[in-house]
């Protein structure tokens, strides 16, 4: 529920079931659509560039895990899967068949769908800590056994998949750079967070919130539940693989060790801290869980390049050189304050000061 | 709507056992199309263990239950609501992290085409299907219940008498045929056991609506007011069936409510 601005009123149901209702709104809307596709890529530099790319390839991940976890309450530990499926087909369609990069990323996406709806399989039995065990068993068999083993070994090319330079092209436009990755990421991110937001409005997430909030009267109201809960984990899994073929582009060779387990936890660390069952919630998620240790590092750099406080502190070089470590750590640290001091997430706060706005100079 | 001589719901020697415990011991009933029929009985008599049997969330070990003249014992609970058998809850089964249109949406859901790719695309007709469905719940069930004010709100946050009658616009918008309601008056006050006992006959004999309701309910002076034909159990048995005086009057239900006159006459000592 949000608060419109004083004075805003409806005359159809059609203005009421509008994204953005107000002029205000729209003229928002329209200048971070500029800033995303214009002047971001225009000022900021290659770092920066790369750094939002990372962001993006976050946010495309963490959109299956919320629209399981945060929407269908599905619990799910082994999103990875899903990406390295998406991935591996895209990647395999373009080096062994020649198949157009747009085409193979479809075909990624429906088979980490598929691979996610096999093991979606035992969600109609089971659920919470039994399920997440399944999703888990679905990272360790999936990642660690059949791609390591299996897949891995399709045309002799030995652990990692590397792409040739201009094999990713999109009709004429071929990506290159980090600049050519960065326009796909927003063009990608824009369409799933649409989609995302329409089937949240609609039928279809309506559902999905029904079994999350309360299965037995999803039932009683007429939703079948087993067909909804496979089609939650389709969807999730297409989004996945969709979003492992995306990073495709920017990856010199798709090796096993990009989907680990760590990255499924990852996720999941994404959107609790954004704020569960919320699209705002995967956006804010990820800006916070990319930004944070990146600043972190720069932080850090900092204060290693100052002889002052390298002899306070003489163990701050290793810390830049095991910077992975710190970056874990801020994770559980991010996690464990998250959970007790804004357990709604980032989003929640946000939504606070959206109302507060709209309904000032009054606090009701 | 006067009642017919059709019988829409007919449940036939039902047997329902929790393991060693006998829930519901053959009992058979029918149900009159337009009629409002109430199950009463003391507590842990069987009443919502019946109810769970009509509506598919038990499966029962013996027996069988009939809609419009069709056997849907083996149908699940989703394909029932799809058949018309629409249901609230004696302790809410909302959900709560919904606004109460959501929530009365969700009501519409079996009558909602829209597959996913129109779902993702939300053009055309699914947006046109929303604003139909929107159209319907605002004129006919938010205006009959009269929870205009609270449309936004959400459920969780809302007063135990008002989430009540949020679930019972739920089980509306289904359309459904058949209505079972499990204690709709259980913790509401005076004034909102009226507005209820009103919704239920607005509900029942309105040209609009027309629905059947089998009434589950521990309020006497209600249940024998609305009720065309009430029904009594005890210990999962089929103690009384009739209309309100009849029942009223039957030995077996004063049994079973105040014990025997020797028994009320020992533990009253």
């Amino acid at each position: 529920m949000s608060y419109r601005p004083c004075g805003v009123y409806h005359q159809f149901y059609r203005q009421d079931h509008a994204w953005w209702q107000t002029k205000f709104v729209w003229g928002k809307m329209i200048f971070l659509g500029i800033f995303i596709f214009v002047l971001f890529p225009k000022f900021a530099g290659m770092y920066l560039i790369s750094v939002a790319n990372v962001v993006g390839y976050t946010i495309l991940s963490a959109m299956g895990v919320q629209l399981l976890i945060g929407y269908c309450g599905q619990i799910t530990l082994g999103h990875a899967a899903f990406l390295a499926m998406g991935a591996y087909t895209c990647t395999l369609l373009m080096l062994q068949l020649h198949i157009p990069y747009p085409i193979a990323m479809i075909f990624g996406g429906v088979v980490g769908g598929i691979w996610s709806v096999l093991f979606g399989l035992p969600s109609a039995r089971v659920k919470g800590f039994y399920l997440i065990m399944t999703t888990m068993a679905a990272q360790f068999l999936t990642v660690e056994f059949f791609i390591t083993q299996y897949v891995s070994q399709i045309g002799g090319r030995g652990v990692a998949f590397s792409i040739p330079p201009g094999t990713v092209k999109i009709g004429p436009w071929m990506i290159r750079n980090d600049l050519d990755v960065y326009y796909l990421m927003a063009i990608l991110v824009v369409i799933f967070t649409f989609i995302m937001a329409n089937l949240g409005r609609s039928k279809i997430g309506r559902a999905w919130i029904a079994i999350r909030d309360n299965d037995i009267a999803a039932e009683t109201m007429g939703v079948n539940i087993v067909y909804y809960k496979l089609l939650a984990f389709f969807v999730a899994g297409f989004f996945g693989g969709i979003a492992g073929a995306f990073w495709v582009t920017s990856l010199a060779a798709v090796s096993p060790e990009h989907f680990h387990f760590g990255w499924s936890l990852w996720l999941v660390g994404v959107i609790l801290i954004g704020g569960v069952g919320n699209i705002h919630g995967v956006i804010f998620g990820s800006l916070f869980m990319t930004l944070i240790p990146e600043g972190l590092k720069f932080f850090i750099f900092i204060l290693t390049q100052n002889p002052f406080f390298v002899n306070i502190m003489p163990f701050l070089p290793l810390l830049l050189e095991k910077f992975l470590f710190v970056k874990e750590a801020a994770f559980g640290l991010a996690i464990v304050l998250f959970l007790i001091y804004e357990p709604n997430g980032l989003s929640y706060r946000w939504w606070q000061i959206k109302n507060y706005f709209n309904l000032w100079p009054f606090s009701y | 709507m006067a009642v017919t001589n059709e019988v829409q719901l007919k449940v036939e020697n039902i047997h329902m056992a929790f393991g060693g415990v006998q829930a519901l011991l053959g009992v058979s009933f029918e149900v009159k199309k337009g009629e409002i029929f109430s199950i009463i009985g003391p507590n842990g008599a069987g009443k919502t263990v019946l109810l769970n049997c009509i509506n598919g969330l038990y499966t029962p070990q013996k027996g069988k239950v009939s809609f419009e003249g069709e056997d849907i014992s083996r149908l699940k609970p989703y394909q029932r609501a799809q058949w018309g058998i629409s249901r609230t809850f004696q302790k809410l089964e909302l959900f709560r992290g919904a606004t109460v249109l959501d929530n009365i949406r969700l009501g519409r859901h079996i009558h909602m085409k829209s597959g996913l790719l129109s779902c993702s695309l939300y053009f055309g007709k699914t947006a046109r299907e929303e604003i139909e469905h929107r159209d319907f719940i605002e004129r006919e069930i938010i205006d009959l219940l009269e929870i205009e004010h609270i449309r936004h709100k959400v459920v969780g946050m809302l007063p135990y008498g008002l989430q009540k009658r949020v679930e019972l616009a739920r089980a509306l918008a289904l359309n459904p045929k058949v209505i079972l309601l499990d204690e709709p008056l259980a913790g509401l006050n005076l004034e909102e056991v009226e507005d209820m006992a009103r919704f239920i006959l607005d509900i029942n004999e309105e040209e609009r609506w027309q629905t059947t309701c089998v009434l589950v309910e521990h309020d006497m002076g209600v249940v024998m007011d609305i009720s065309h034909r009430v029904m009594a159990l005890n210990f999962g048995e089929k103690i009384a069936e009739g209309t309100p005086p009849e029942v009223q009057k039957n030995p077996n239900v004063i049994k079973a409510y105040l014990g025997e006159a020797e028994d009320l006459y020992v533990t009253r000592r």
